[in-house]
């Protein structure tokens, strides 16, 4: 179990890694306890949590991607754990996955929250050169009300921007 | 179209009618008395915040006793109940719902009133213009147009309640001329009897075994040379202040640094990176823009009311120089 957590923190090197991923595999028991740790992990951060059956969906989405042939195609286990691993740090993908939202600030809120659902998901190989936008969750909150304090729009308005540390919005993504 | 059309003659008319009738100074003029209106005058009213589909309404008490001292409560009457408290440079905000309070409190610095410096930079970068009269919440108010010089910075349109100047309206455009993010009063009492106990928290008492997070106390913020500078300042930022502090939760100290278009401000946070490498990520909260990447072996966060492409400017051209690299 211990390894377990030694893995999600980056802390093995990587025969160790792989020889955890492989007893990942074959006991289901630690899979679901590894899944729990990453749910914790996410819960504690703030970050928004996935909707059922996000895991194995993507997983069967990535199963659909085009392979990549390469002039020299490395060990199949090194893919493998790529493979895992990106499944793992699932809000990572979500994030690449959501839409940009900069250019259009009122984009449905609904559609957002099932957007890594439903929307296609961007190649897996592609490099993403734009990077997307997603709202805030509250993970940066303690930035925010830092930062608050220095902006001169503060000194117009008052206290009435501090309403963006403690908007409502952030507060429904974390239920 | 239609909509823009106006803009555009008002941008290329602007600095003709500056020149000759004085119409800058008078956009100045109005915006060092809505900060001062918002600083001593009391009141009391509801405000609507639009940003994205959202819209949250809150009510808000502003009282300044006969000392001078400044204090004001806002809390939010949809959703879960939030509270912001603020007495003179501090501020606090109870999150009952994650039984949390955040606390912010700094020196002088903090709610800072518009200075000539700032004012200069305000009409270097920004058209102002004074144009119609409009009404918000039953009060009659003047519109102030800033429209930006470039697209390094967002437009606002303020409307000030015509006596006072005290902002009933506050609306950031991007360049398409789209609302990122508004404030609006929709009730609104200027003056009337006003006592201590209308400003004072609902859950001080509640709140004792809450979480607290100390952001930013005075005593762990120090004016600093972080040895970090942008090699790509986005035109028109200066940098307003440079220092060290604590955030709760975490044993290294985090550089921040403050760039400001006399307006809008860009924070930028540095830290040592944590044990797993966090991925660069884009966010944003109404007008406020949050990216974060990694230098070498720090993270940093930059996050301001400035455009996506402005943050990522100034993310993306940071270098450590060490001290002597001012």
């Amino acid at each position: 179990m211990d390894k377990i957590s030694a893995l999600m923190d980056g802390e093995l090197d990587d025969r160790q890694a792989r020889e955890q991923l492989v007893r990942l595999k074959q006991d289901e028991e630690l899979a679901g306890c590894w899944h729990t740790f990453h749910v914790i992990g996410d819960a504690l951060r703030g970050e928004p949590v996935l909707s059922q059956g996000f895991n194995r969906r993507l997983a069967d989405r990535l199963n659909e991607e085009p392979t990549v042939l390469a002039p020299q195609r490395r060990e199949v286990k090194r893919m493998t754990a790529y493979a895992l691993s990106a499944a793992a740090s699932v809000s990572a993908v979500a994030l690449v996955g959501w839409i940009a939202f900069v250019n259009n600030p009122f984009a449905p809120q609904a559609e957002l929250a099932k957007a890594p659902a439903a929307t296609t998901l961007p190649p897996a190989t592609s490099n993403a050169p734009q990077l997307a936008s997603v709202p805030n969750d509250g993970r940066m909150n303690e930035y925010l009300i830092a930062h608050q304090g220095f902006s001169p729009s503060t000194s117009i308005q008052g206290v009435v921007p501090y309403i963006r540390t403690v908007s409502g919005a952030q507060q429904e993504k974390g239920r | 179209m239609a909509r823009a059309w106006p803009i555009i003659i008002l941008a290329l008319a602007a600095p003709v009618l500056a020149a000759e009738s004085g119409v800058t100074e008078d956009g100045v003029t109005w915006l060092k008395k809505m900060a001062t209106a918002s600083r001593q005058l009391n009141y009391t009213g509801t405000f609507v915040y639009r940003h994205t589909t959202q819209t949250e309404t809150s009510r808000i008490v502003h009282y300044v006793n006969q000392a001078g001292g400044e204090f004001e409560k806002m809390e939010t009457l949809d959703g879960p109940a939030r509270e912001v408290i603020r007495t003179n440079d501090q501020v606090i905000c109870y999150l009952p719902e994650s039984r949390t309070v955040l606390i912010e409190k700094r020196g002088k610095r903090r709610f800072p009133a518009l200075v000539p410096e700032q004012l200069t930079g305000v009409a270097n970068n920004y058209v102002i213009s004074v144009t119609e009269t409009d009404r918000v919440a039953g009060h009659e108010c003047r519109v102030i147009l800033l429209v930006p010089k470039d697209k390094m910075r967002y437009g606002h349109r303020f409307c000030a309640e015509i006596a006072s100047g005290l902002p009933l309206r506050a609306r950031t455009l991007n360049e398409k001329n789209e609302l990122l993010e508004s404030f609006a009063f929709t009730q609104l009492t200027i003056g009337g009897s006003f006592n201590r106990d209308r400003v004072r928290s609902n859950y001080a008492a509640k709140s004792k075994d809450w979480r607290v997070d100390h952001s930013a106390f005075s005593i762990a913020e120090t004016p600093a040379d972080t040895g970090w500078v942008l090699t790509q300042r986005p035109a028109g930022f200066r940098k307003l202040t440079e220092l060290t502090r604590s955030f709760a939760g975490r044993a290294a100290k985090v550089s921040h640094i403050v760039y400001s278009d006399g307006l809008a401000a860009v924070s930028v946070f540095i830290e040592p990176m944590s044990k797993t490498r966090p991925l660069q990520s884009l966010s944003h909260q109404g007008a406020v823009n949050i990216y974060t990447r990694t230098v070498s072996d720090y993270m940093v966060t930059v996050l301001g009311e400035a455009p996506a492409a402005t943050v990522m400017q100034i993310a993306n051209s940071l270098e450590y120089r060490g001290a002597q690299g001012r």
